[in-house]
């Protein structure tokens, strides 16, 4: 059969099938022109995407590097070598994993990261070290790569305890020391855009995860007092709104505290975070514990493992994988309710740039731009999480009933 | 071998007592292929769970291999479960994420006796050495099962028990199972199959009969030991 023949066929049998089939057919076309003609048109000719170069940096640290926040000082390259060592530890992880999704997420982020050097900015706008600083990314990858394949630190264990490490060294590096020149303290409150929003989302991910099986195990208890506990704090943070949550945690919580006590608004909302996040997270790991067929534990048991190995080797890990999407749908609900830091006044990705548009008339015009750039952004973000979550259960799919 | 004298296991369900286990008296010696035999809620699970020590009877004492576990600690039954009896269920209840042969090996671990068994050998001698890396959804039923077994003979230990196994099975594919179960009391090892089909006692140099929490009837089949073979159902 000649191709337009096939053509003809497949346009015939699966879109003019029907007389309603050929209409259906028709009105979307119709419907979809229209919308793609009218937006494509917006995005190349009608819109001023000015308001996002404008922002630049701001949306991706904030006012960390600003003159009030650094005062006397380029603060700039402390973020800048933080994602290089994040970089190097997907580069680790590629190099422990030996390719596939690994490799392509490491390569992929060293890659699109570095890529940011080629913005065509001028020279004192962006000058040479900070482009520098974003090319080593790819460098910073391989290292990553050859310290997992080459040193005995090529095993999950040592990649785990430099995820700790990391994570210290980059509070660390972006909280400064008074001590040492150069390294002078960017106050938190100035910490903000993207990077906060990431910050957040790590410590809300990394914490909740434990704490939620920690409670999903407690509700299912036999003792009356843990059993209850983890009921009312499920039911209690689940129950009130994020929002509520974060203006509690620095309206409410500092009365409990001395005056002038130096409360943290990052650490609160990291916590309020974390804590609403592991409610969620518990209920979500207790269905995955209660769907699984009894005859596992009660096989495990009969072999002989107590009742903690039992959940540790048999009950949990079943649970956890079978609720993987749920799990995932969490996180990336975490990641977009970073955004509501806006409310105890930090500045994230979103908050600054509605800041920005605010103090800056001339860019009044311009909140479709930034606010479907930003959709945009988001976008890129929890679509990673969801790509990466959809891989690892087709990874762990052979073994399934 | 097997032990039990006056067992009973009582427990109130709301305002109504059930007694699972009403004061039985069993002695099964190493190498007895016994059949025990009763409608659902007769009390054979049950006994079969108190013999297993993962249940615990109300009344009466029971002693497995030569040590009375109505008195052992936690940490003694363990030890029991991991190196006295071993379980055969209903639903094969292997484990999904592993394959035939790690299911094997998880047992063999949890008995503690790497080293002095091998995994591969146990799983050639059950027919299925060419399906090692099969993870349990690619096998057949009768398969899973006796991968189970495997798991359940790998760790050597002398008393084997098995709830329904060939209930899920179809008669062909069961018929092998209880072969395969048979070798294993020739092999001087006390096994005991709990099951409702009265044909499948036929094959049993003991065939124990329970109504209502008690043994009713204790002898040698009727019409005397039948190979497998003659059974049908």
């Amino acid at each position: 059969m000649l191709p337009s023949a096939r053509a003809e066929a497949w346009l015939r049998a699966n879109l003019f099938s029907t007389w309603y089939n050929s209409a259906l057919t028709v009105a979307s076309v119709v419907l979809l022109g229209t919308v793609l003609w009218y937006g494509l048109r917006w995005v190349f000719f009608d819109a001023n995407w000015s308001v996002i170069s404008t922002l630049g940096g701001l949306m991706v640290i904030g006012r960390y590097n600003v003159e009030a926040a650094c005062p006397g000082q380029d603060c700039l390259w402390r973020p800048q070598v933080s994602l290089l060592l994040l970089t190097a530890l997907f580069g680790m992880g590629w190099g422990i994993a030996g390719g596939g999704l690994t490799k392509r997420i490491a390569i992929g982020v060293a890659v699109v990261v570095s890529a940011f050097a080629l913005l065509p900015y001028g020279m004192d706008t962006m000058g040479m070290d900070v482009r520098l600083l974003l090319a080593a990314n790819i460098p910073a990858v391989l290292a990553g790569w050859a310290l997992a394949r080459y040193t005995p630190l090529g095993s999950p264990k040592w990649l785990a305890i430099s995820c700790v490490v990391v994570f210290l060294l980059i509070l660390l590096l972006l909280r400064g020391l008074s001590q040492v020149p150069g390294l002078q303290p960017v106050p938190v409150t100035e910490w903000g855009g993207l990077m906060l929003n990431l910050l957040l989302a790590v410590i809300g991910i990394a914490g909740s995860l434990p704490i939620g099986i920690g409670l999903a195990l407690g509700r299912r208890s036999r003792l009356p007092v843990v059993k209850s506990m983890c009921v009312v704090f499920i039911e209690v943070f689940r129950g009130v709104p994020l929002i509520t949550l974060l203006f509690m945690s620095v309206r409410i919580v500092p009365l409990a505290f001395p005056e002038n006590f130096p409360l943290n608004p990052i650490v609160s909302a990291a916590v309020v975070i974390t804590l609403f996040s592991s409610a969620y997270m518990a209920e979500n790991i207790r269905g995955g514990l209660q769907a699984l067929h009894p005859g596992q534990a009660e096989a495990a048991r009969a072999l002989g493992l107590a009742g903690w190995q039992t959940m540790m080797l048999i009950s949990l890990p079943q649970a956890i994988r079978n609720v993987i999407p749920a799990i995932v749908g969490q996180f990336i609900s975490l990641f977009k309710d970073t955004s509501l830091v806006y409310i105890i006044s930090l500045q994230d990705v979103v908050g600054i740039s509605r800041a920005f548009i605010r103090g800056n008339v001339e860019f009044l015009a311009s909140h479709k731009e930034l606010y479907i750039f930003l959709a945009l952004v988001f976008w890129v973000f929890t679509y990673g999480m969801s790509y990466v979550s959809r891989r690892i259960e087709q990874n762990l799919r052979i073994g399934e009933r | 071998m097997i032990d039990l004298a006056g067992v009973s296991k009582h427990y109130r369900m709301g305002t109504v007592e059930v007694r699972a286990l009403d004061d039985v008296n069993l002695h099964v010696s190493d190498g007895e292929f016994v059949v025990v035999l009763g409608p659902s809620g007769s009390g054979k699970t049950t006994l079969l769970n108190i013999i297993g020590a993962l249940d615990t009877p109300t009344a009466g004492r029971v002693s497995v291999g030569g040590r009375d576990i109505t008195a052992a600690s936690r940490s003694e039954l363990f030890a029991l479960r991991r190196q006295t009896v071993s379980f055969i269920f209903q639903s094969f209840n292997l484990f999904p994420g592993l394959t035939a042969l790690e299911n094997v090996e998880f047992g063999v671990d949890v008995a503690g006796k790497r080293g002095a068994v091998t995994p591969d050998a146990v799983l050639e001698a059950v027919g299925l050495g060419d399906r090692a890396g099969h993870f349990p959804h690619e096998l057949s039923g009768g398969e899973q099962q006796r991968v189970a077994i495997a798991r359940a003979l790998a760790t050597r230990n002398p008393v084997l028990l098995a709830d329904e196994p060939t209930g899920e099975l179809d008669f062909r594919t069961g018929a092998q199972i209880l072969e395969l179960l048979i070798d294993q009391a020739s092999d001087n090892r006390a096994v005991l199959v709990v099951t409702h089909n009265r044909e499948i006692s036929r094959i049993a140099d003991r065939v124990i009969e329970m109504s209502s929490g008690r043994i009713v009837s204790d002898g040698p089949p009727a019409g005397g030991k039948a190979p497998v073979s003659e059974l049908r159902w």
